[in-house]
């Protein structure tokens, strides 16, 4: 993905404390963070956006630590793993009001009878994506959302490449399963 | 609306044309505002550090070349940490602190320290530090006693908390501190992870999880707050007081599956002809993961023990 990784001029600005190039990071990976928060908390906006909020805020005090000897995306994915994973460890005691169809309902197209179409099949995948265990969930949804490579993901995830490997793919197998009539993972 | 697979290969096939379906949300605009009133908030503001606007004087190499020698230095001996006076009276007066200074609350007092760009320190009642280090690669207290509550938000191992009997190492994260005159205390960690180390021996705790620490033996095993009391008490007895097998058995006995953080760290501190016993009952928990074999843990090779404790950890 081209714009991955982003300028180094942008992320030198930033360290030097550049609110303008830290906005211009922020808009160039804010929807990918907030998709991945959002999907990993089952659709509940306010989750992600707490998730968004604190990974960028971190972003930010933790920038002048920042030594390029890691890739910049690794970095920032390991804080919305760390995040996410905090956030779920918190949360875990709390009963979850899920409301997936509600965030699909807005994205979708004008046309009708294809808009339903679409709507059907996303709410039926973010069900799915849902009911994946959080190891196998969130790995899907960085894969998805930023195509991180094996090793860029186990870096991120603070795993093996192999492990990434096999969490891929029991993560799909459970995910067709789900998705096929009657399936269960 | 998705078809059955029918070829093990087909299943990434099928799931990545179904997941192309889910679509990007778009991050609503008020995460952006509250991220901006976050960074403008007095805390944050207060934290950055205050650099000599120096750059104008870019002369020949030998003037940067010493202007590089004295910036180094400035950053190493010079930067100070902002101290507030929560309540109670301070010594020293000063509202900031550098390395080798001092910081002392008494019984009423209370403040904290602002620990460069990367996060604060409460420093409770009683209590006593010392700053060791400013550096921006390495941000090192040594609590002599007392009690602290670090918040740190800032990429892993570039804050330190010395003890007598440990080394808190931030690994991102926030947690809260004590330690008496000889060095025993307790490390509780409320969010992210700490590496809590001695000469060698390690502890990791995660949030939601404690570990102790004792002079002459250091961190002790790590356990989850809401693990069975018997658990906790035969955990003390086994680290700090040669509980031997009988501890053992007890903690063995009262583990739940979350309770392999402790299994895990016991894999390594018990003796060859127990480890065993702590092997089955982590294994009658959870499967391990494809390459995590039985002679392997119990030769405790470092790559597997690490695979383990990754995959555990999504239940800790």
């Amino acid at each position: 993905m081209a714009d991955r990784e982003i300028d180094a001029g942008i992320i030198e600005a930033c360290r030097r404390g550049d609110r303008d190039a830290f906005r211009a990071l922020y808009e160039s990976y804010r929807d990918k963070v907030y998709s991945i928060s959002l999907y990993f908390f089952h659709g509940n906006e306010a989750d992600a956006a707490d998730v968004t909020q604190e990974v960028f805020v971190k972003l930010y005090a933790g920038m002048e630590s920042f030594r390029g000897d890691a890739l910049f995306s690794t970095w920032l994915y390991r804080l919305v793993r760390n995040s996410c994973l905090d956030g779920s460890r918190g949360k875990a005691a709390r009963a979850r009001n899920l409301q997936p169809e509600a965030r699909i309902a807005r994205v979708s197209a004008a046309n009708q009878e294809e808009d339903l179409m679409r709507g059907e099949a996303a709410r039926a995948v973010q069900r799915a994506v849902s009911q994946l265990p959080p190891k196998f969930r969130l790995p899907i949804l960085l894969r998805h959302f930023e195509e991180l490579s094996y090793e860029e993901m186990a870096a991120t995830l603070n795993c093996s490449m192999g492990t990434v490997a096999s969490r891929l793919s029991r993560g799909h197998r459970m995910l067709c399963k789900l998705l096929t009539p009657g399936g269960r993972p | 609306m998705f078809r059955r697979s029918t070829h093990p290969g087909e299943h990434e096939k099928i799931a990545s044309s179904a997941l192309a379906h889910l679509p990007m949300a778009k991050a609503p605009d008020a995460i952006r505002t509250a991220i901006e009133a976050s960074l403008d908030a007095p805390k944050a503001a207060a934290v950055r550090v205050k650099r000599p606007s120096w750059r104008w004087a870019l002369l020949p190499a030998t003037i940067l070349l010493l202007y590089a020698i004295t910036w180094s230095w400035y950053r190493v001996h010079r930067v100070r940490w902002d101290v507030v006076r929560v309540s109670g009276s301070l010594a020293p007066r000063s509202e900031s602190i550098g390395a080798g200074e001092w910081l002392q609350t008494d019984a009423s007092s209370r403040a904290e320290v602002r620990v460069g760009t990367i996060g604060t320190v409460e420093v409770e009642p009683d209590t006593r530090l010392r700053v060791v280090t400013t550096r921006p690669n390495e941000h090192r207290l040594l609590l002599e006693r007392g009690e602290i509550a670090a918040t740190i938000s800032a990429p892993p191992k570039l804050f330190f908390v010395e003890t007598r009997s440990a080394t808190a190492v931030d690994l991102g994260c926030q947690y809260r501190m004590n330690v008496d005159d000889k060095g025993n205390g307790l490390l509780r960690v409320t969010l992210g992870w700490v590496s809590f180390d001695w000469q060698g021996r390690e502890s990791l705790v995660p949030a939601g999880a404690n570990c102790r620490t004792r002079a002459g033996t250091g961190p002790g095993t790590p356990f989850f707050e809401d693990a069975a009391k018997d658990l906790v008490a035969a955990l003390d007895d086994f680290d700090f007081s040669g509980g031997g097998a009988s501890a053992l058995r007890t903690i063995l006995d009262s583990a739940r599956p979350r309770d392999t953080l402790t299994l895990w760290h016991l894999l390594a501190r018990v003796d060859v002809s127990q480890r065993p016993l702590v092997y089955e009952r982590m294994v009658s928990f959870a499967a391990p993961p494809s390459g995590v074999t039985r002679d392997k843990v119990l030769t405790l090779d470092p790559q597997t023990l690490k695979v383990w404790k990754d995959e555990l950890a999504w239940s800790w």
